[in-house]
């Protein structure tokens, strides 16, 4: 590795929360999310000259998602684990949904149906609603982080939150005719 | 505003990234349709759950220490002498390697400094925050009158700071009290709004960097101008009324 990169270890640790949570979210999986963040440790140090300037936290954070989605289209090469998982996610959201009003009983359970519910939604929505609502990002840190324009960030929240809030039983307010 | 455009706004909305105008326009809007509020109600609920602190984890301290491991491992000089030298001095000698090595160039680093600078500053409001609310008191002046905040900042802290009564509009004064960011002591006003404390930082002008949007654990971090000094506001209320909040401040 090259030596006097220094720099990255401390924007590494500085925003490792940040990067744990994206990657527990994308991945789903806590000893996964430790080893994509320490991959993408050692691929923003080998690749430290390539920062051009901009958002460092937006730079570390779009290497961590890499290091997790070349993870996770690994893991799709053994499909049926993941298909099974998927199959019970979405059982588990559907049913979430029907005991709702017990569900809510306890703030500890609504966490518990809330975490359900938003790893069970598609990745793409997943982690623009966690850089968005858990680490509090602006839409063009977003963008910067996921490597798509704006609006792409805002119609993937959209649709992420309108999928949360119907698996979560929050009424929702009729769409408009003509929208 | 029409619904349909509203309704395009709302999440804009939600996420701050409407300007003044545009958010003003829209809350006219919603305050007279009660479709729209729902939809902004429901959306905000969608916030609230996601927003529960379970769903953040710190990170394994295992992993903070593997990578601790790699960046000392990694630092330039290795005899013992150096590896006992201050933190700043290992982070001086990270900065000449870095700018040795071509690694980046002068304006890249001295953007990477100001977010650290920024993030240092964030923290230490969001801590002052949460020690006044750990607090018996968070106030050091209890008063609801701002005709005695004012003077009892004079005296004790250089430029007084501008406090406002806005008890009609649902946020009471509570008080004041001198707090520490960094190494200057800086003036904090109190106000409530229901359950919710708010605390109005009073930054010193020049010590300080910007300071953005930042959110952590439920707690909010705002910048704004009043009368001319940079000042922060951290607080746990939504966002919407914290916006609001702003609103009524700047007049």
């Amino acid at each position: 590795m090259v030596a006097g990169h220094a720099w990255v270890g401390d924007l590494a640790l500085q925003h490792l929360d940040a990067a744990y949570n994206l990657a527990r979210w994308v991945l789903g999986n806590e000893s996964d999310a430790s080893d994509a963040v320490h991959d993408a440790y050692l691929r923003a140090a080998r690749a430290a000259h390539t920062y051009a300037g901009g958002d460092a936290r937006a730079w570390w954070l779009a290497i961590v998602r890499n290091c997790c989605l070349a993870r996770l289209s690994a893991r799709r090469r053994e499909p049926s684990l993941e298909q099974a998982e998927g199959a019970r996610l979405i059982d588990t959201l559907l049913r979430t949904a029907d005991d709702e009003v017990e569900a809510r009983a306890s703030a500890a359970q609504a966490g518990r149906q809330v975490e359900r519910a938003l790893q069970a939604l598609p990745v793409e929505f997943r982690e623009a609603l966690v850089l968005r609502e858990i680490e509090g990002l602006s839409y063009r840190e977003i963008a910067d982080v996921l490597e798509v324009p704006i609006g792409t960030v805002m119609s993937r929240l959209s649709r992420g939150r309108a999928l949360l809030q119907r698996g979560l039983g929050i009424p929702m307010q009729e769409a408009l005719h003509g929208l | 505003m029409d619904c349909s455009c509203a309704r395009a706004l709302i999440e804009l909305y939600l996420d701050d990234e409407l300007d003044r105008e545009q958010a003003a326009a829209l809350e006219a809007h919603v305050d007279g349709c009660a479709d729209c509020r729902g939809a902004l109600n429901g959306l905000g609920e969608v916030r609230r759950a996601l927003r529960d602190e379970s769903l953040r984890r710190p990170a394994p301290q295992a992993l903070r220490d593997r990578i601790g491991a790699d960046v000392q491992a990694q630092r330039p000089v290795r005899n013992s002498r150096a590896r006992r030298s201050a933190p700043w001095m290992r982070y001086a000698a990270a900065c000449l390697l870095a700018f040795g090595a071509g690694g980046i160039s002068l304006q890249a680093w001295n953007r990477l400094h100001g977010t650290t600078e920024r993030t240092q500053l964030a923290r230490d409001l969001f801590a002052s925050h949460w020690r006044a609310l750990a607090a018996n008191s968070p106030v050091d002046v209890v008063s609801s009158d701002r005709h005695t905040v004012k003077p009892w900042f004079a005296g004790r802290i250089a430029q007084s700071p501008p406090v406002r009564d806005l008890v009609e509009q649902g946020f009471p004064l509570v008080g004041g009290r001198l707090d520490y960011v960094g190494d200057s002591r800086v003036a904090v006003l109190v106000y409530r709004h229901g359950h919710h404390l708010i605390d109005v930082y009073m930054l010193p002008s020049p010590a300080t960097g910007p300071v953005a949007t930042t959110a952590q654990q439920g707690y909010t971090l705002e910048p704004i101008t009043l009368d001319g000094q940079r000042a922060a506001i951290v607080t746990d209320m939504d966002l919407q009324e914290l916006a609001r909040f702003e609103r009524l401040l700047r007049q």
